[in-house]
């Protein structure tokens, strides 16, 4: 029992290492920098880190309050939250509005039922090197990033969910 | 002291509400509860002094599809009535002109400018946009457009792409349009500068319809125009961006103006005849667009610049500007600045010399002549709640057409051969 | 274990990024979340399109010359 674990982990450690590695060479640009390595603040203004979702399935996604596809994006997050909540997902919405009352404006007319975070410095978002709104970074329950899009359409949720479903099930 | 949630929106909300308008409506409103849809309409009246007064309506509505289509689509219908100017020129008399269609004549009082008051034409246009999103970096899209009037038929596709660089920063844009139309006047065309017969000078009207068959061509003609365009919009920072458009136009077909004519005078400036003008049936232009917009704290504000150049040597400079203030997060106020300079088309001359051959293309018209026209305009617009607004603007057009350097002879000097042109604009808009 | 084994290649994945972005993008524009007042509806080039179309329709019945202006990009930059 013990050698077959300490194989598995050697076996992640070798993995992770690797993606890493092949992340930094071929573009480290838009593979590295994203990760939970980063502070974000809460509702109250607190500085927290991303760490704290450790363990769980993280969709990680940036908005704004300007943004109409991150509007449309709301009620879909919602849903995901609520229906996979118990099997491991957080989402974990990071709003950019460099004024959060706007934020906060937004959110008093649309709601979401899951982790608020904010960052009107923008620094989280530059280190994940956003290449457009809204964008969302699926970790898996290691804290790997694993899927990355670009702008929210409503046609590809299906598929969206799908690789929410195939990290829950790991 | 720590804010619960609830405090801290309601303190949040109390800085929305005094913060600059910074925000756009569509996050400020509620809300709407479809709006997959959008819609704007418009009735403008367009009123010269003592000319023309023209009424026009616009319906526009844009349903989008999923996240990625656009369905754009434009009913426009106008209404036109009044007297414009016919091209020919005051005399000390009085002048009786035949109209267009052979039936019936119009006279014009001394010393007064000729207006021919024919004309009372409704058009109606329709036209449908489709805008596709068809990955991360292109846009496409693809038009019809038709429009037709009692004289006039045109009918026309257009498509565009458009590839977006640098996170958005940067789009190229490419698109081309042709269009085809079908000219019928009343009357039929005439004959290119054949002279204008009055039923005076004929004894008979069986003689006087025969006479004015002669000046008539019998059958409708055509126009094709093709046009391309390539422009970049670049933005510059958080607050400004920019727009550079190069434009090429070709059009070939008839594009005489059937109803205009030429005054043929002696060298005292009386009146020998009338001439039906004719103009070239190519035409190559070519135009350059640049324009800035930026985001202020209280409003908005543009500037752009247009130059036209053709091969019908009319070039033109186009400066204009709207800057907009908001008095309050629903109400603004804007002013527009227009600057317009035209150089004559190389066949254009205010009138005939009778001892000169008759030119292969000429026109009297002002409207290619050299000229400079202003515009200035108020436009107010109310946000109402739901996202909608309502807007009325109000604008004063002058144009005063300029003698292109030729010499007036005789009794001519005591006219103004090249009277300004004054109009009102004034436009009702609403969108929901 | 996990937090710190993985510490040092975080770390130097930051700072690969940030000296390429110091490198990479020096051309004008701005970044995808700084966009908020080039999202506002009356920035749009489109903004007051019956408008512009109502002046267009005038101008090219009254003078000599027409168009120029095309309605690409700007915006919000979304999608």
């Amino acid at each position: 029992m013990m050698s077959i674990g300490l194989f598995s982990h050697v076996r992640k450690i070798k993995f992770i290492a690797l993606s890493l590695a092949l992340g930094l060479s071929v573009n480290a640009q838009t593979q590295a920098a994203p990760s939970l390595e980063h502070h974000v603040l809460d509702q109250q203004g607190t500085s927290v880190s991303l760490q704290e979702f450790a363990g769980k399935v993280v969709y990680v996604d940036f908005w704004a309050s300007w943004c109409g596809p991150c509007r449309k994006s709301f009620p879909w997050m919602n849903a995901m939250q609520a229906k996979y909540q118990q099997q491991g997902l957080e989402v974990v919405a990071i709003n950019l509005d460099v004024d959060t009352a706007l934020a906060h404006e937004f959110l008093s007319k649309l709601p979401g039922h899951f982790t608020l975070r904010f960052n009107p410095e923008g620094d989280v978002a530059q280190a994940f090197e956003l290449q457009g709104m809204p964008s969302s970074f699926l970790f898996n329950r290691k804290g790997e990033l694993v899927q990355t899009h670009m702008g929210f359409f409503t046609e590809n949720t299906p598929a969206y969910e799908h690789e929410i479903q195939m990290l829950l099930q790991e | 002291m720590q804010l619960t949630p609830k405090q801290s929106i309601a303190s949040a909300l109390a800085l929305a509400s005094c913060s600059l308008l910074s925000q756009s409506a569509s996050a400020a409103d509620a809300i709407p509860a479809n709006d997959d849809w959008k819609v704007d309409a418009a009735i403008m009246y367009y009123g010269e002094q003592d000319r023309v007064q023209a009424t026009e309506a616009i319906g526009n509505v844009q349903k989008a599809f999923g996240d990625t289509s656009l369905l754009d689509m434009k009913i426009v219908v106008d209404s036109l009535t009044g007297a414009s100017a016919s091209g020919a020129v005051a005399q000390a008399e009085s002048q009786t002109f035949t109209r267009p269609s052979g039936d019936g004549q119009y006279t014009v009082g001394a010393g007064e400018t000729p207006l021919d008051d024919t004309f009372h034409d409704t058009r109606v246009q329709l036209s449908a946009n489709w805008q596709e999103v068809l990955n991360q970096d292109w846009t496409g899209n693809v038009g019809v457009y038709g429009s037709s009037e009692f004289d006039y038929l045109s009918m026309g596709i257009n498509a565009g792409l458009e590839r977006s660089f640098n996170k958005n920063n940067t789009t190229l844009s490419l698109s081309g349009a042709f269009t085809n139309d079908v000219v019928d006047p009343v009357g039929g065309r005439p004959v290119a500068m054949s002279q204008m017969v009055l039923p005076g000078d004929y004894a008979s009207d069986a003689d006087y319809q025969a006479a004015f068959d002669q000046t008539r061509l019998a059958g409708d003609d055509t126009k094709q125009t093709t046009d391309i365009m390539f422009g970049v919009t670049q933005i510059i920072n958080r607050n400004w961006l920019m727009q550079a458009n190069y434009g090429l136009s070709s059009v070939s077909g008839y594009m005489t103006d059937p109803y205009k004519i030429l005054s043929e005078v002696d060298s005292n400036g009386q009146t020998q005849a009338y001439r039906y003008e004719n103009r070239p049936d190519s035409r190559l232009k070519q135009s350059v667009f640049l324009l800035t917009k930026g985001a202020l704290d209280s409003g908005v504000v543009d500037f752009s610049y247009r130059y036209s150049t053709d091969d019908w040597d009319i070039q033109s400079h186009t400066l204009e500007t709207h800057y907009r203030y908001y008095f309050s997060p629903s109400m603004y106020g804007q002013l527009h600045l227009r600057y317009y300079q035209q150089q004559a088309a190389e066949f254009y001359q205010p009138f005939l010399m009778s001892g000169d051959a008759i030119p292969e293309y000429a026109s009297a018209d002002y409207r290619i002549g050299d000229m400079t026209a202003y515009t200035i305009g108020l436009k107010f617009g109310q946000r109402l709640s739901g996202g909608h607004e309502l807007s009325y603007r109000l604008e004063y057009y002058q144009q005063n057409p300029e003698n292109n350097g030729t010499e007036i002879p005789g009794q001519l000097q005591n006219y103004d051969l090249f009277p300004a042109v004054k109009a009102i604009i004034a436009q009702v808009s609403y969108s929901f | 274990m996990t937090k710190a084994f993985y510490q040092p290649f975080a770390k130097a994945a930051v700072a690969l990024v940030i000296a390429s972005s110091l490198v990479g993008c020096s051309s004008l524009g701005v970044q995808p979340w700084e966009k908020d007042q080039l999202a506002r509806a009356d920035m749009a080039f489109n903004s007051e399109k019956l408008d512009l179309a109502l002046d267009d329709h005038i101008y090219f019945s009254k003078e000599g010359t027409s168009g120029g202006r095309s309605l690409a990009g700007g915006g919000c930059g979304c999608n």
